[in-house]
């Protein structure tokens, strides 16, 4: 009896210990081969918001990636014409198109899309796994500790899929699978993924102020070739702490098929 | 095929993009001065609003003029309190297409005349 108390004693102080010890020699040495990323991030579309009314001077297609024409196999590019010339699908781009908040698709919240219209994002790189922290709340894990992706059981789609990720250099390497079938972009919904797509992305600083995320998607299902899209980021120096872009007090409810203002 | 294609990625390259909702309930082809008194301030997410008295015919009308997120306004150097209940303002806006008094904020002015805000710092560049 007396015995496991003393085990349990013994555990519990090695637990204390181990985590007040400073990280190891090996830990130490493994964040010093890793890129500094620290800072604010912000994307095309945020740098495109100049003024304080959030409208973009220039038309999306300046600024967006993922509104480009993917690489159907025929049957999928008959579905994508089809959903093109949808007047559904046209009011989801043009009428009722929304972030988030109420009415909001839950695509909008969805990898990759959310590589391409947070405002302004944080990524935490450390030797286990590197986090993409989106102002709009989500996180992404991008795990770098030699594991592989879940077996099948032990998968199943999200939204943001399962990354796994490893160094080559000062290049991050992201492999995603399991992300939910359903659209691809906020502002293209006629596109649409199976939930056998694949995503591999390189990430890498090209200068100081610049990151790159070279994004290649597969979709074994529906392309007849990879497509590959690369997002630039800019660093918001101007910002020096992380602001959430919440949507605790949308006003903007649809009625009728239209975006209102509903009163205060 | 091809042409339905290009029609489509032409439609959606051609529009402004938003911050956090499509734009089509604005009229992006007028534009409108409000002169009025600031009811309310509202510093929120996924926008900010004035909500400003105009007087018309006699009688005050509430306009809702709907602003960018807290961040593109704290970048705008916008505060909490750069707007205060009782501020006379002059806001310049695309009005709502339904005619209602709702409108998008594109600048606005205090009562000495000075814009309110300043052009967005590009410090990373």
């Amino acid at each position: 009896m007396i015995r496991p108390v003393v085990s349990g004693i013994v555990l519990a102080l090695l637990a204390s210990l181990a985590t007040a010890a400073p990280n190891s020699a090996r830990r130490v040495q493994a964040f010093a081969r890793l890129p500094d990323w620290t800072g604010l991030w912000e994307t095309a579309l945020s740098k495109a918001l100049t003024t304080a009314g959030g409208r973009s001077a220039g038309t999306g297609g300046a600024y967006l990636k993922l509104v480009g024409h993917p690489p159907f196999n025929p049957e999928w590019e008959q579905k994508y014409q089809a959903a093109l010339a949808s007047p559904a699908v046209q009011a989801a781009r043009d009428e009722t198109l929304k972030g988030c908040g109420i009415g909001s698709p839950e695509y909008v919240r969805s990898f990759p899309n959310i590589m391409e219209a947070p405002m302004v994002f944080q990524v935490v790189v450390t030797p286990e796994e590197t986090l993409f922290v989106m102002d709009h709340g989500e996180v992404r894990h991008i795990y770098t500790d030699r594991r592989t992706h879940p077996g099948a059981d032990d998968l199943w789609p999200t939204p943001l899929g399962d990354s796994i990720g490893h160094w080559e250099g000062q290049t991050l390497v992201i492999d995603t699978i399991a992300r939910t079938a359903g659209v691809l972009s906020m502002f293209s919904p006629a596109a649409e993924l199976s939930a056998r797509a694949h995503f591999i992305e390189r990430v890498h600083q090209t200068d100081k102020n610049t990151l790159e995320d070279r994004l290649t998607i597969d979709d074994p299902e529906r392309f007849i070739h990879p497509w590959v899209v690369t997002f630039r980021y800019t660093r918001a120096a101007d910002l020096t702490r992380f602001i959430p872009y919440d949507c605790e007090a949308d006003r903007n409810p649809i009625e009728n098929g239209k975006l209102t203002i509903a009163p205060p | 095929m091809r042409s339905l294609t290009l029609a489509g990625a032409a439609l959606a390259a051609m529009a402004p993009v938003w911050a956090h909702h499509s734009g089509a309930m604005f009229d992006a082809q007028k534009t409108v001065t409000l002169q009025g008194t600031v009811r309310t301030f509202e510093w929120a997410n996924p926008h900010c609003w004035v909500q400003l008295l105009v007087m018309k015919d006699g009688t005050a009308q509430e306009w809702s003029v709907e602003m960018g997120a807290t961040t593109e306004l704290y970048r705008s150097g916008w505060r909490p309190h750069t707007l205060q209940a009782g501020d006379s303002v002059t806001i310049v806006v695309h009005p709502l297409r339904d005619g209602s008094p709702g409108a998008q904020f594109l600048s606005a002015f205090g009562a000495d005349g000075m814009p309110l805000g300043k052009a967005r710092t590009r410090t990373s560049s």
